[in-house]
């Protein structure tokens, strides 16, 4: 019998990214691929790459080195936003077999086999299909991802996102709750609901709304997390369905800038007042709510009065975790022929500023738990054997017991926390729920 | 549903001399009034958005686009040949009116410039909407198609000369009149103009959720 062939992945950017591969590692799986580390040898590399910055694009590049560097002769495809954005480009280097743009990743499989059985491959022949992934039975990760809806009409200045994952598409509901019955059978607690912007799901009578309350009716012992949406799109109704025991109190709702003229001018489709009496209003609905966001320093434009307004609002809202970006600029955008580009060093210098004002807001918003129970996934036992994982907040949590469980839900009565980069909870157990 | 594909150019009307309406065939494509489209010449690789400018009962459709001095797709399009293709996508974004508001609320329209486009739209597609459109411009003579507008309806605010309804910014205009706090409030434009004009309206006490902005530039 011939030796499997051996598969290694690597994933950059979002959750999207991270759903698709594991679909397609799952895939390759069950067509007795070997997966093998990334930078090991291997006969086949993909790489899933991201655009959203220029420092992904540098990323990106340097994975397709790694790849390069540990198999010369192994074939590497390189799939994913970066793919899309530069297909050309990268269709001439020759570290790289072939480039598959987001439209064929569904094919990626079916471009490794024909390349193995000694085709001629050309990947406009195979299907263009965003939403064909079969569900992954194991995946790189305890939590399954379920892709819902891809794409965005948006079109915010700063953004690439449109051009490479194209118009807003929702994936039909039914499939959906297929996908997420068979991953609940497969034996996953936890779904994170995946998408561009979720907000803007439509599939017929279906919206988010309507659909996330469908979902959470699926019966089973699993719990739901929502991952990145805009702050446009649903109502306020929609916050009410947090009163559901299965719907994790965490939204990562981007904000970009609490400027009301930045906001305008990165044609985001909501203002800085509306942001901060949405985030409010959610809040007293829940009280002990992890809002986490995304902010953009150094857009064009953007003065020192009005980032200063970016971190006001940071201060009023207070947010459990900030992912900070330094504007940078993408080809093609509005904001790329815009006036008044903020230099390098000012974008870092106000980077430093938000990131340590959102370590302090972090830190101070997790010891907040001590003394609250946490119903915690155990996503791993750790070389001392304790256990860790998250707690519904989506806040880190070392369980400081021996003998727990992977992938098992405990009740965790929260004591202490441990400081550093990500801040971490430590308690024990109250009730074993499984 | 959103479509791509070429539409055939049936007409070009110059208003100014920068500012001229694409006539092009619809081709089918459904839209709300207040959408755009992307837009480009046939075989270009820069496309554009515009405000879909005709009403969503008319057979063609229609963009109003001005020159911009160092533009690039704005100047193509003014040279493009009647019977050449244009490349359209669309209808795109979420600009439009709640047509549940329709029946019983006043509308008021804040536009500068072509910002007026998406407003000529609604009004043609609906024409049982209470309206008030008002109108920034320099001069009185860029009241593009103004005698679409019932001219009650339409008050041109002229910043450069005395000939329009009210001389002074569209900004100064809202500062020198009550509105009534039911109001839904549209505003598109260039982004300075929809910022000052928000700040006024909300300092009148019009709640924020009834204030909706397409910012061009
Ligand atoms: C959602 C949306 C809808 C739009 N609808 C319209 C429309 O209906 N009609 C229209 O004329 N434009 C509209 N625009 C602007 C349009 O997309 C282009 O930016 C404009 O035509 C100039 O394109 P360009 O390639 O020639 O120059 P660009 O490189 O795009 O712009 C160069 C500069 O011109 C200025 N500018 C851009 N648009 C205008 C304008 N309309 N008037 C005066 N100065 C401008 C800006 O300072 C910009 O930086 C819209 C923009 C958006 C985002």
């Amino acid at each position: 019998m011939n030796e499997p062939k051996t598969v290694a992945f690597k994933t950059l950017g979002c959750r999207l990214n991270l759903y698709e591969t594991d679909a397609l590692a799952a895939e390759f799986v069950r067509k007795n691929y070997k997966i093998v580390d990334f930078g090991e040898p291997a006969d086949l590399y993909v790489i899933n790459t991201c655009t959203v910055t220029n420092q992904s694009d540098q990323k990106s590049r340097r994975e397709i080195n790694v790849a390069h560097k540990a198999n010369a002769h192994g074939v590497t495809i390189v799939t994913g936003c970066m793919a899309t954005n530069y297909k050309e480009q990268l269709e001439k280097n020759e570290a790289i077999d072939y480039v598959v743009d987001n439209q064929h990743k569904t094919s990626v499989l079916a471009v490794a086999e024909a390349h193995f059985n000694g085709e001629l491959v050309d990947i406009n022949h195979f299907d263009a299909n965003l939403f064909n992934y079969s569900p992954a039975d194991t995946t790189f990760h305890t939590r399954s991802l379920i892709k819902i809806q891809d794409g965005c009409d948006n079109f915010c200045t700063f953004c690439i996102i449109p051009k490479v994952r194209g118009r807003a598409t929702s994936r039909p509901p039914e499939d959906i709750f297929e996908n997420i019955k068979t991953v609940i059978a497969y034996g996953y607690k936890e779904i994170v609901l995946t998408g561009v912007n979720l907000g803007r799901y439509q599939h017929g009578a279906y919206d988010f709304e309507r659909l996330t309350e469908e979902i959470l009716e699926i019966p089973g012992d699993f719990r739901v997390r929502i991952s990145s949406i805009e702050p446009d799109g649903y109502s306020e109704s929609f916050f009410r369905l947090f009163n559901h025991p299965k719907l994790t109190p965490h939204l990562h709702i981007c904000l970009q800038s609490g400027s009301e003229e930045i906001l305008l001018k990165m044609r985001r489709m909501y203002t800085a007042r509306f942001f901060k009496d949405m985030a409010i209003k959610l809040q007293q609905m829940h009280p002990g709510f992890n809002l986490t966001t995304d902010i953009i320093v150094g857009f064009p434009g953007e003065t020192d009065d009005q980032f200063g307004e970016t971190l006001e609002m940071m201060k009023t809202i207070g947010f459990g975790h900030v992912h900070t970006f330094k504007y940078s600029v993408r080809k093609g955008t509005r904001a790329e022929r815009m006036e008044g580009q903020v230099a390098s060093h000012e974008k870092t210098q106000r980077s430093e500023e938000v990131r340590k004002l959102a370590d302090e807001m972090k830190l101070s918003f997790r010891t907040s738990f001590i003394g609250k129970t946490q119903r915690v996934l155990v996503e791993k036992i750790r070389d001392d054997g304790t256990a860790s994982g998250y707690g519904e907040h989506y806040v880190p949590v070392v369980i400081r017991e021996h003998g727990l469980t992977a992938n098992t839900f405990y009740d965790v009565m929260i004591e202490d926390i441990l400081a550093g980069d990500e801040p971490t909870l430590t308690g024990t157990r109250v009730v074993e729920t499984n | 549903m959103q479509t791509k594909g070429k539409h055939r150019l049936i007409d070009i009307r110059h208003l100014t001399d920068s500012t001229y309406v694409l006539q092009m065939e619809r081709n089918g494509l459904q839209f709300d009034a207040g959408q755009h489209i992307l837009l480009g010449a046939a075989g270009d690789l820069n496309q554009r958005e515009y405000s879909i400018y005709s009403g969503n009962r008319d057979e063609y459709l229609e963009v109003l686009i001005k020159e911009v001095d160092d533009g690039d797709v704005s100047k193509k399009l003014k040279n493009i040949t009647i019977g050449d293709y244009l490349q359209v996508e669309g209808p795109l974004g979420y600009f439009r009116l709640d047509t549940k508001l329709v029946p019983d609320k006043k509308f008021l329209f804040i536009s500068s410039g072509t910002g007026i486009a998406p407003f000529h739209s609604m009004v043609k597609s609906h024409p049982e909407l209470d309206y008030t459109v008002l109108h920034g411009v320099r001069y009185g003579y860029e009241g593009y198609e103004r005698s679409h507008y019932d001219k009650n309806r339409y008050i041109q605010c002229t910043s450069g000369d005395e000939t329009g309804h009210f001389h002074g910014r569209v900004t100064d205009y809202l500062k020198a009149h009550p509105i009534d706090n039911s109001t839904i409030c549209y505003f598109c434009g260039n982004f300075k103009m929809i910022r000052e004009a928000m700040d006024i309206l909300e300092k009148k006490g019009i709640p924020h959720h009834q204030l909706h902005a397409e910012v061009y530039f």
